[in-house]
């Protein structure tokens, strides 16, 4: 049995995936994202409240957008599961919007940055940083997910998914709300302290680059 | 830069979506000159990231990739409102001003304080422009409710601290104070209230029913 170079059961990145799109152009690197991540974005869909076809119309509404600004995704500041968070975020939004009276759009909240405004992400260094910052950002995150106590992270999870205030979620568990409260200030608490710790890491990688 | 911020929460409520309100909007003004909070916002934005990462997938329907594949291929509906209002005022409130501060139907009966509704008021939050004359004091009041404030140009201070442009200050019901401009120019505010403040002392209780 021959042993390949590269072993050809890996599964590509999602990373590896947007940045195909962004140089083939073709459905193929279309259609081998949307096997990645479809099911998972309407999952995230239905959690935040959608019924099985708005769901499925944000999922497409988040991948043409996928393919219109491919070109711009820079793994070096959001690795690719966060840039889709973002885009299912902001159609979530949008689809909302549609059905209720509500005048704020997701453009609005956060508007595309203007390249030419942006002059710091050309400079050598700000890359370095940026780089180093968002291998931590995601490692960070995932520490602090998975170092959370199941009361915490249930929380933090209807924060995300379920769109509830957290009176809401007080009445829901039946719990007070200054409880609610409490919990999830412990869990940021955590993750500012990891954040803490992650910037202290980013100096020293600066300062090593010197 | 800002020296007064949202709370953490709150900045994870808007990286969650969930301050597609009025509220939100002021967050996303604040985040445009707070690089501290935008760096907050961005490790929130991971956070959502992760919690996509760990969900289970929700079976598809089988059309769903061509469906996508044909809205992929339908061209792109440009923001209508990218190009909109004036570049000094923060992009996000850009369409919802008239113009510059100097071009908003200003309205209110005294020449010190005058108000301006914008138009992203809804059910819970009600949103407000306050201009402060240069100099000039507001009357001693408290809130009903939340009420959070952030200043657009000028500045001014109250007996807990001196507020500039970029600042994001949360008032209650248990705070009293009587804000001051300061002499140098106008200070413009952008407020957003979930109950209308409520004035204290002699003047404050004879206004209070017109104010409300």
């Amino acid at each position: 049995m021959s042993t390949p170079l590269v072993s050809s059961t890996e599964q590509p990145s999602l990373n590896e995936l947007v940045l195909r799109i962004a140089e083939h152009q073709d459905k193929q690197s279309f259609a081998a994202l949307f096997h990645a991540c479809s099911g998972r974005l309407k999952a995230y869909a239905m959690r935040c409240g959608a019924n099985d076809h708005d769901a499925e119309e944000i999922v497409q509404e988040a991948l043409a957008t996928v393919w219109h600004k491919a070109h711009q995704f820079n793994p070096a500041t959001a690795s690719a599961i966060t840039w889709l968070y973002t885009i299912v975020r902001n159609k979530r939004i949008d689809f909302a919007r549609k059905t209720k009276n509500v005048q704020v759009m997701s453009d609005d909240l956060w508007p595309d940055s203007e390249p030419e405004n942006d002059l710091w992400q050309d400079s050598p260094n700000n890359d370095v940083s940026e780089h180093v910052e968002s291998d931590l950002n995601a490692q960070l995150v995932r520490t602090m997910i998975e170092a959370l106590p199941q009361e915490q992270r249930q929380i933090v999870y209807k924060v995300y998914f379920e769109g509830k205030s957290h009176s809401e979620i007080a009445e829901e568990l039946d719990l007070p709300l200054g409880t609610i409260k409490s919990r999830l200030r412990l869990a940021m608490k955590k993750l500012d302290a990891l954040a803490k710790e992650q910037m202290s890491w980013l100096i020293i990688i600066l300062l090593m680059n010197y | 830069m800002a020296n007064y911020h949202p709370a953490d929460e709150l900045l994870m409520q808007f990286a969650a979506g969930q301050l597609t309100n009025a509220l939100g909007v002021m967050v996303a003004c604040h985040l445009e000159s707070c690089p501290h909070c935008a760096h907050q916002v961005k490790l929130y934005n991971h956070l959502g990231g992760e919690l996509l990462a760990e969900q289970s997938e929700a079976p598809v329907s089988a059309a769903l990739l061509e469906q996508a594949w044909a809205k992929a291929q339908a061209p792109e509906t440009p923001n209508p409102f990218a190009n909109v209002g004036d570049a000094r005022v923060p992009r996000p409130l850009r369409r919802f001003v008239p113009g510059y501060y100097d071009d908003v139907p200003w309205g209110g009966f005294s020449k010190s304080i005058q108000q301006w509704d914008l138009p992203i008021s809804d059910s819970q939050y009600t949103a407000r422009f306050y201009k402060i004359a240069a100099g000039k004091e507001l009357p001693e009041h408290t809130h009903k409710g939340n009420e959070f404030t952030l200043v657009m140009t000028g500045s001014f201070s109250d007996k807990s601290g001196d507020y500039h442009a970029g600042d994001f200050i949360l008032a209650d019901e248990h705070t009293r104070h009587q804000p001051r401009a300061h002499m140098s120019e106008d200070c413009i505010c952008f407020a957003v209230m979930d109950a209308p403040l409520k004035l204290t002392g002699f003047f404050g209780r004879m206004l209070n029913p017109f104010l409300s």
